[in-house]
């Protein structure tokens, strides 16, 4: 391995990315939103940033405020902008109307020329990170999104693109990942080739869904309605039969798309839907290099912001927060294989790694892949970070547990890395938990007291909740099952090295890390309120600005400062 | 010329600021070791150790120490500095003696360095410092790491022994102390060639043997209690 030596002119983020304009897709998103967020508190000298968005319902720009108006991310922003929050932002985005997974971006012609004529770069953040989805839905998302991108950047002026994909695309491993894409084989040595894997993947699609139109298909699920609805009493319901057919037909169509997906990846030596279409989008990419000029960003896995917007910032299901959760709950054995490497990286080191490989782009300096991880530069092993959430839970209990058993029992209760088939693993509490919930319900005594009665059906209703939960945590370790225990992988991360950034704000650096303060002190404060909430199913915190944001016209925008007079001012904020 | 010298006052933790020694902390750390098995194990080590420490306290402190402090082996450090956090609030807070407290106030307001020794580890006793702010100095005991785990090893020079006299001269002579006009409060015999060597030496609740000695060498003795 040689450490690549930093080019001569150190990068200024400030001086690279000022009056430049970019497209960003995939705004909505963890990495999309803090990322926005800190360009424009940092370099508010920056041009324009389209910002692409699909409606989802309502209209792009209502979406775009409420994405601003209601997220923590943009905390940085309102409290330096208190008031002219909305002049500030209008000044520099505009929010276009598109969806990466269509043709041109789904943009309008008129926009779409002048997209490409004014746009440098384009940072790709879109994508699909959900593991096991509709592998149509993956597929759009993540390699048609990228596809339409790259056709994008073909037919700009001179614009470049950033395109965001993830460590993991290097599949079913062991060992040191370097920076590099594999364009001919794939994780198991399959021999591949990206246009037609591609293909292949849409025939496989098209098989799926000819399967689920199949008059048989729907002959046999209409029986099997008839026959429940029979038992239920509701006999020669038609509508109704109709309306059940058709439910189940589309839940068997996506369960038989994401089983499609998962197949395909795996059979080529990726463990899931994602990296597997991440990949192939990166290869196809990567074959139309000498006419799309990109850098592929790799990012591990995500985590809570170290300082920006704000220590602890974190949101939705990462990879780490249900293995934490995990680890306060009374199921003790966390499947995880010592010593391996679950990579962790702070969602504002990935925005600095971001913005300093944009503007190396910017430059002409970037080379074609930069992975952004922690394995490489401070290893941090799965044990550690079990042990870690234990007692960060342990030292939260002890003050907030819910109870003289939360406070004392469970707070000892030591979540430990152990191997999955350790005979008391989540599998098997199901199944326990699942008789006594059925002895509860049916197998009790007839002839007993109505207050054992009672008794034993409030158990069953707990224990009735408590396998449900526990079904979902088994799918969750599951998937996660290849970063926490089947590999130990190392991503190199050096390729970052080459541009260091002159200010400090950007400054990437993962060495510097201290794991356990960053685990017991941020990250998990941060998973504990930003995201048990979703796991919990309970209402997310919303933020709510003192002047909410409103994206005002052109003819309402003032004019903006004059970009020296922004990049003092942003200097004064930041020190 | 030793006018322009500054002058110390040094406290034995054990005894003087907290009525608890090392092997309440060890199996507190023992107890809560990770994994049902491995609590019972080394807590069951901690516990055979405790007359081994109290059989050496007088004659080796030094080897007593190091059998105090090995039920830590293969504890991580991780485990050892959140424990560590929680046995000063739950333990160590409530056997505070405010009398050592005051006594390490005064010397402060004196003008004296304030140099504590403790027989207790580092993750500990930084948490103590942390909350006293009259130290100046805090010499204590450090486990040895490797690979993020205790090896159940005490870093040299060991603390809490005989050696705690030569030390003090090294310690002097480093910070230009005179020890002449500096004092010193200790608990136990080992602390005999601590307290010999300033020209303010202090007994406090002190045991069988550092009572005697200080009777016959006519030092004042303290009792006082949490």
């Amino acid at each position: 391995m040689t450490t690549p030596v930093p080019l001569p002119n150190p990068l200024s983020i400030r001086e690279t990315l000022a009056g430049k304009h970019i497209l960003l897709t995939g705004a909505s998103g963890f990495v999309g939103k803090v990322w926005l967020s800190m360009v424009l508190h940092h370099v508010p000298q920056i041009g324009r940033i389209y910002v692409l968005l699909r409606g989802k319902g309502r209209g792009v720009k209502e979406r775009f405020e409420k994405i601003v108006n209601e997220s923590y991310a943009f905390l940085p922003l309102y409290e330096a902008h208190d008031g002219r929050m909305s002049e500030f932002l209008s000044q520099r985005i505009e929010v276009i109307a598109g969806d990466v997974s269509l043709p041109n971006m789904g943009v309008d012609p008129d926009t779409l020329a002048r997209l490409q004529r004014d746009v440098d770069l384009v940072l790709n953040c879109a994508g699909l990170v959900d593991f096991n989805p509709d592998v149509r839905e993956a597929l759009a998302s993540n390699v048609d999104g990228a596809v339409n991108v790259g056709d994008f950047i073909e037919s700009s002026d001179h614009a470049r693109l950033l395109h965001v994909s993830t460590c993991y695309v290097a599949g079913h491993r062991d060992g040191f990942v370097p920076e590099t894409i594999v364009l001919d084989r794939t994780p198991n040595g399959t021999p591949i080739d990206a246009a037609t894997e591609y293909r292949t993947l849409q025939r496989i699609i098209e098989g799926v869904d000819a399967e689920n139109d199949d008059p048989k298909t729907e002959a046999t699920l209409r029986e099997d309605v008839v026959r429940r609805l029979a038992e239920r009493g509701h006999e020669g319901d038609f509508k109704r039969v109709t309306d059940m057919v058709t439910r189940l037909k589309r839940k068997r169509l996506r369960e038989m798309m994401a089983k499609a997906g998962t197949d395909r990846a795996k059979s080529l030596g990726w463990p899931n839907t994602y990296t597997y279409t991440k990949a192939l989008a990166e290869q196809l990419l990567a074959a139309r290099a000498d006419r799309v000029r990109f850098a592929a960003f790799r990012p591990a896995i995500v985590e809570s912001a170290i300082d920006f917007p704000f220590a602890g910032w974190n949101e939705g299901f990462n990879t780490s927060g249900p293995l934490v959760y995990l680890a306060g709950t009374w199921f003790r054995h966390v499947p995880a294989a010592a010593g391996n490497a679950l990579d962790v990286i702070p969602v504002d080191s990935v925005c600095r790694a971001l913005s300093i490989v944009a503007c190396a782009l910017l430059r002409g300096d970037a080379t074609q892949v930069y992975q952004c991880g922690s394995s490489d530069r401070n290893f941090l092993p799965i044990d550690r970070l079990t042990e870690l959430s234990a007692l960060g839970h342990r030292r939260h209990l002890r003050e907030h547990g819910d109870g003289a058993l939360e406070r004392l029992i469970l707070s000892r209760w030591d979540a430990t890395a152990a191997d999955p088939e350790h005979v008391l693993n989540v599998t098997n509490i199901r199944k326990v938990m699942g008789q006594v919930t059925r002895y509860l319900k049916h197998g009790m005594p007839e002839k007993i007291p109505s207050e054992v009665r009672e008794w034993a059906d409030d158990l069953s209703k707990e224990t009735e909740s408590g396998v449900r939960k526990l079904r979902q945590i088994e799918d969750v370790l599951e998937l996660f099952m290849p970063f926490t225990y089947e590999h130990y992988c190392v991503f190199q991360c050096r390729a970052i090295d080459r541009h260091p950034a002159v200010e400090r704000e950007f400054e990437f650096a993962p060495e510097n890390i201290e794991w356990r303060s960053y685990w017991l002190d941020v990250h998990m404060p941060g998973v504990r309120r930003w995201c048990f909430p979703e796991y919990e199913h309970k209402p997310k915190e919303i933020y709510t600005p003192k002047t909410r944001f409103t994206l005002l016209d052109p003819p309402q925008v003032a004019a903006r400062a004059p970009a020296r007079e922004d990049l003092g001012e942003a200097a004064t904020r930041t020190r | 010329m030793t006018s322009a010298k500054h002058s110390a006052a040094f406290f034995r933790a054990e005894g003087v600021l907290v009525s608890t020694g090392v092997m309440s902390a060890a199996m507190f750390m023992a107890g809560q070791r990770a994994g049902m098995r491995e609590r019972a194990l080394r807590f069951g080590q901690a516990i055979a150790s405790a007359p081994i420490f109290a059989l050496l306290g007088q004659n080796d402190r030094t080897l007593g120490n190091r059998v105090a402090h090995l039920c830590y082996r293969d504890m991580s450090e991780d485990r050892i500095v959140v424990l560590a956090e929680e046995y000063v609030e739950d333990v160590l807070s409530e056997k505070v003696l405010d009398s050592g407290i005051e006594l390490m106030r005064k010397a402060k307001a004196d003008g004296h360095r304030v140099v504590v020794l403790s027989e207790g580890i580092a993750e500990i006793m930084d948490r103590l410092r942390e909350k006293w702010r009259y130290i100046d100095d805090l010499v204590c005991n450090r486990l040895e790491y490797r690979g993020g785990k205790a090896t159940g090893k005490l870093i040299d020079p060991v603390i809490g022994g005989y050696e705690g006299g030569r030390w003090l001269t090294q310690y002097a002579a480093e910070h230009d102390l005179d020890l002449s006009r500096s004092f010193a409060y200790a608990s136990h015999g080992p602390d005999l060639l601590l307290l010999s060597q300033v020209g303010h030496p202090c007994a406090v609740n002190p045991d069988f043997t550092l009572r005697k000695a200080a009777r016959e060498a006519e030092w004042p003795l303290m009792d006082y209690k949490a």
